[in-house]
């Protein structure tokens, strides 16, 4: 209980650094949302001055003292109400960010766990058998996935399967002409859609997984516990799972729950290459324009996520792990 | 974990990758099919546009006065002329003429006999009512129409401005100005937030449907010169990146495209064209109030110093020429050069010149560097946007040619944002910006050179970035804005041309292109070098012009 009680405590300090430090951030990057805007206008072509003033009239600038802006930030967080965005003016936040939030949640969400089963298990499966071929492969062929950027592999994909092949589409989530909706042939569209993205993402972390996996547990296999177990003559899968796997998967389980936590901040390259209408996406969008109220709006919803999924592996380290307990 | 558990797992794991494998396949199919129709409905019916891109969906506002309106928005309603870029030209749209009575009262003879999309006739009360909306909510007028703008009156066809003063460069703005319906927007409560989902438009077309990855324009029926739209329908999707451009077929977009010729020509060699004129000219904006930019042979010197040829093909490939030093767009505005200017205004590289400047300003070679009285070397700091990267590659250019006569360059690059601030409120050394390109050669003179704009260093202002003052410039700025005939502009654009030449208030590196990409499969008649009746810009009202000139490609 008071392992409980000290891991809530900590979860509230540092949700009240994250959302004054989320206030304070976004106000030290120099220029103003107008700014920006005219920015962006102008690589169209120089911009009158008539066309800077209305700008400025349209956007203005935040009202206030920093401390006056403070406290109805802080009201603003408590009504969940965060204002309307200045790049997509005059839309709201709330609505933009939900419009966002299930397509990141759904593709990222999905494809983090897959590759976290399957690069685990693959992993484990590795150690057991460590020196034989499936090891070769898999440790092999996951730091040679792995080893490629990101975008890199997102481009190969979209070129040689999306346009030269042509078996996917190349952007967006679902087809030219469809309006979100719940019907079948939507649901059909959005997956074929999210395939490469999803192809993209799957093969860049499931390295991770799998070395990780791989190397925590070749370790574990070697302590004494496991061949006294051995010589015990347990069944040997007995052995690799309760006794090995076991043990090694705590490594990778507070890595997963970090990354869970981050899923909803979207895959900001996977996204912006696959023009994907994901969080990653509107936060790139939301930063290059300035546009602070959309800005912290994200960046609180990434920070909370990121504390909530550490407070649950914390508490659930505990119940795995009984020595944290103490 | 039991070991029956992670078993399962284990099976559970190859069935999702199994069923993953499966969904790829299947969708595969689908998705070739879609393909295969999108490319036979490229009739010559419908007209596939990359003019509008989306963040990355689209949201629906086809409010014209919204800074974040769609593109499509252009292409529907209406000003009382457009003018063209280009040239200046303006062609009757809303309006079939303007006349100035003098140069303080310009008459507009308002069209009859168009109507409004959803039927009601459209009359001078409408033009009225957008004036008046715009002087209500300063926010709206993004064209600084009241800034000219005194009063208006009208009786029967004529809508007359009575401007604050001799202005005749205002008509060329009260041309450009939007027409809205009365009857519609005079009961919206706050024009600035509105959407105006469903558009009541008097242009060319009107929305069709509406979706986030795309959208369509359908022919408006009660256009008043419906003969002259060739295409019934423009389909405008979302993602239009340089990849699609190359591989999608459209029939007209808007993209700066690397290697144009092995890329979008090369896909379509029979159809596909490009035209990129000048749409700006990119400069270097030396700020006036500091030592040594103030100094006329230091600046003298910098302009020689450079090889504007290699910056320019360096910045964009070869796609646009070396700027000349008149301030005017060339070849755009070729009309107005001031024939005793040598070369067209056109400065060479002249090492020996650009080095006899610089020791007028003070500074002599030594061992290779450039050095002040003292002997420190000069070092020069030079400000333009992060991610302008062919800006970048045209600075990349000029750096090496500076280091060549021993002048330290160093870039600072920061966000869009910062950079305007720091552009706007005067704090930099050297600048790269753009002026120019409205088509009004007022308009660009008086943007660059009007000391009205030149604020304290520290307050923004919003043009004349360099900070240039001349009395006599205000004055000749204020007789071009009273001159009726072209003769007499003539003249006073003479001596402007004159003042950009000798006293380098910007220093002209090379003009920014407009990158317009064209096929002509399934329509004929794109403006182009030798028919440069539009520019190729997708998302002002000039786009009216071009949707209005093209024909059904026979």
């Amino acid at each position: 209980m008071r392992y409980l009680l000290g891991k809530i405590a900590l979860f509230v300090v540092t949700l009240w650094a994250a959302v004054t430090i989320n206030f304070l951030l976004p106000r030290m990057m120099p220029g103003s949302p107008a700014d920006a805007a005219i920015a962006k206008l102008s690589q169209n072509g120089p911009v009158t001055p008539a066309m800077r003033a209305a700008v400025e009239a349209q956007l203005g600038v935040p009202h206030g003292s920093l401390i006056a802006q403070y406290g109805q930030y802080l009201g603003q967080i408590v009504r969940l109400d965060f204002g309307t965005s200045y790049s997509y003016f005059p839309q709201k936040v709330s609505a933009l960010v939900s419009g966002a939030l299930p397509w990141t949640l759904v593709l990222v969400g999905t494809v983090t766990v897959i590759a976290f089963i399957v690069g685990t298990a693959l992993g484990a499966l590795a150690a057991w058998k460590r020196g034989s071929w499936v090891d070769t492969f898999a440790t092999a062929g996951s730091q040679f996935a792995s080893a490629f950027p990101y975008f890199w592999t997102a481009l190969l994909l979209l070129f040689f399967l999306g346009y030269v092949a042509g078996w996917f589409p190349t952007s967006g989530a679902y087809g030219d002409s469809s309006t979100p909706n719940l019907s079948l042939g939507f649901i059909g569209e959005a997956i074929a859609h999210a395939g490469l993205p999803a192809l993209t993402i799957l093969i860049t972390s499931l390295g991770g997984w799998i070395i990780g996996m791989r190397n925590t547990m070749v370790n574990t296999l070697g302590e004494d516990y496991v061949t006294f177990a051995e010589a015990n003559g347990l069944h040997p899968r007995t052995v690799a799972l309760r006794y090995a796997a076991r043990n090694a998967i705590l490594p990778n389980l507070t890595s997963f729950g970090l990354v869970l936590g981050g899923v909803v901040g979207g895959s900001l390259l996977v996204e912006t290459v696959f023009q994907y209408p994901g969080v990653g996406l509107l936060l790139f969008h939301a930063v290059t324009n300035q546009d602070y109220p959309l800005m912290q709006a994200l960046f609180l919803m990434i920070t909370v996520s990121v504390l909530i999924a550490n407070f649950i592996v914390d508490v659930l380290y505990g119940v795995l792990d009984p020595r944290t307990r103490r | 974990m039991g070991t029956k558990t992670k078993a399962r797992l284990f099976k559970a794991g190859v069935a999702v990758v199994t069923a993953a494998a499966t969904i790829a396949v299947v969708s595969g199919c689908t998705v070739q099919t879609k393909a295969s129709t999108s490319s036979e409905s490229g009739s010559s019916a419908s007209l596939l546009l990359g003019a509008d891109n989306g963040t990355p969906t689209f949201t629906r506002n086809f409010n014209p006065f919204s800074p974040s309106t769609r593109v499509g928005t252009h292409y529907m309603y209406e000003p009382l002329q457009v003018v063209n870029s280009i040239d200046g030209k303006a062609t009757p749209f809303l309006a079939t003429g303007d006349t100035f009575r003098d140069p303080k009262t310009v008459d507009y003879t308002i069209r009859s006999g168009v109507k409004w999309s959803d039927g009601k006739p459209f009359t001078p009360a409408d033009v009225l009512f957008t004036f008046d909306l715009i002087k209500k909510n300063p926010s709206l007028d993004t064209l600084g129409e009241w800034q000219h703008i005194d009063s208006i009156s009208s009786s029967g066809n004529t809508v007359t401005f009575h401007l604050k003063g001799a202005d005749v460069p205002a008509a060329t703005v009260i041309d450009q100005q939007i027409i809205v319906p009365k009857h519609i927007w005079s009961s919206v409560k706050n024009p600035l937030t509105w959407t105006n989902d469903n558009p009541v438009v008097t242009g060319p077309y009107v929305l069709g449907k509406f979706a986030p990855n795309e959208y369509t324009l359908s022919k408006n029926k009660n256009y008043w010169q419906a003969d002259k739209v060739a295409a019934k329908t423009l389909v405008l999707p979302a993602s239009n990146t340089q990849v699609d451009i190359v591989h999608k077929g459209y029939d007209w977009a808007y993209s700066y495209i690397s290697d144009v010729k092995g890329t979008f020509v090369a896909a379509d060699k029979q159809h596909n064209t490009y035209w990129f004129p000048p749409g700006g000219t990119i400069a270097l904006y030396p700020n006036l109030t500091k030592a040594p930019f103030n100094n006329l042979d230091f600046r003298r010197g910098l302009s020689y110093a450079l090889d504007r040829d290699k910056i320019a093909d360096d910045a964009e490939q070869g796609y646009v020429k070396a700027a000349g030093q008149t301030g005017l767009l060339l070849p755009n505005q070729n009309s107005w050069l001031n024939t005793s200017i040598p070369d067209k205004g056109a400065i060479a590289q002249d090492t020996k010149k650009a080095l006899a400047s610089f020791e007028k300003a003070g500074y002599t070679q030594k061992g290779g560097k450039l050095v002040d009285a003292s002997g420190k070397q000069l070092s020069l700091t030079i400000t333009s946007p992060n991610g302008y990267t062919d800006w970048l590659r045209g600075l990349q250019a000029l750096q090496t040619q500076l280091k060549a006569i021993g002048i330290d360059v160093t870039l600072n690059q920061p966000q869009p944002a910062a950079y305007t601030q720091a552009l706007n409120a005067g704090n930099f050394d050297l600048a790269l910006g753009s002026y120019g390109g409205t088509g009004s050669t007022f308009q660009d003179f008086n943007n660059l050179l009007n000391s009205s704009f030149a604020t304290p260093i520290g307050t923004a202002t919003s043009a004349n970035f360099e900070r240039f003052k001349d009395a006599k410039t205000d004055q000749l700025l204020t007789q071009l804005k009273s001159a009726t005939t072209t003769d007499a502009q003539k003249q006073i654009v003479d001596q402007l041309q004159q003042t950009v030449y000798d006293q380098l208030p910007a220093i002209g590196l090379f003009y920014g292109g407009l990158w317009g990409l064209f096929s002509t499969k399934d329509f004929t008649n794109w403006p182009s070098a030798s028919n440069p009746y539009a520019p190729p810009s997708t998302w002002t009202e000039t786009a009216l012009l071009i949707l209005t000139s093209i024909k059904a490609a026979s």
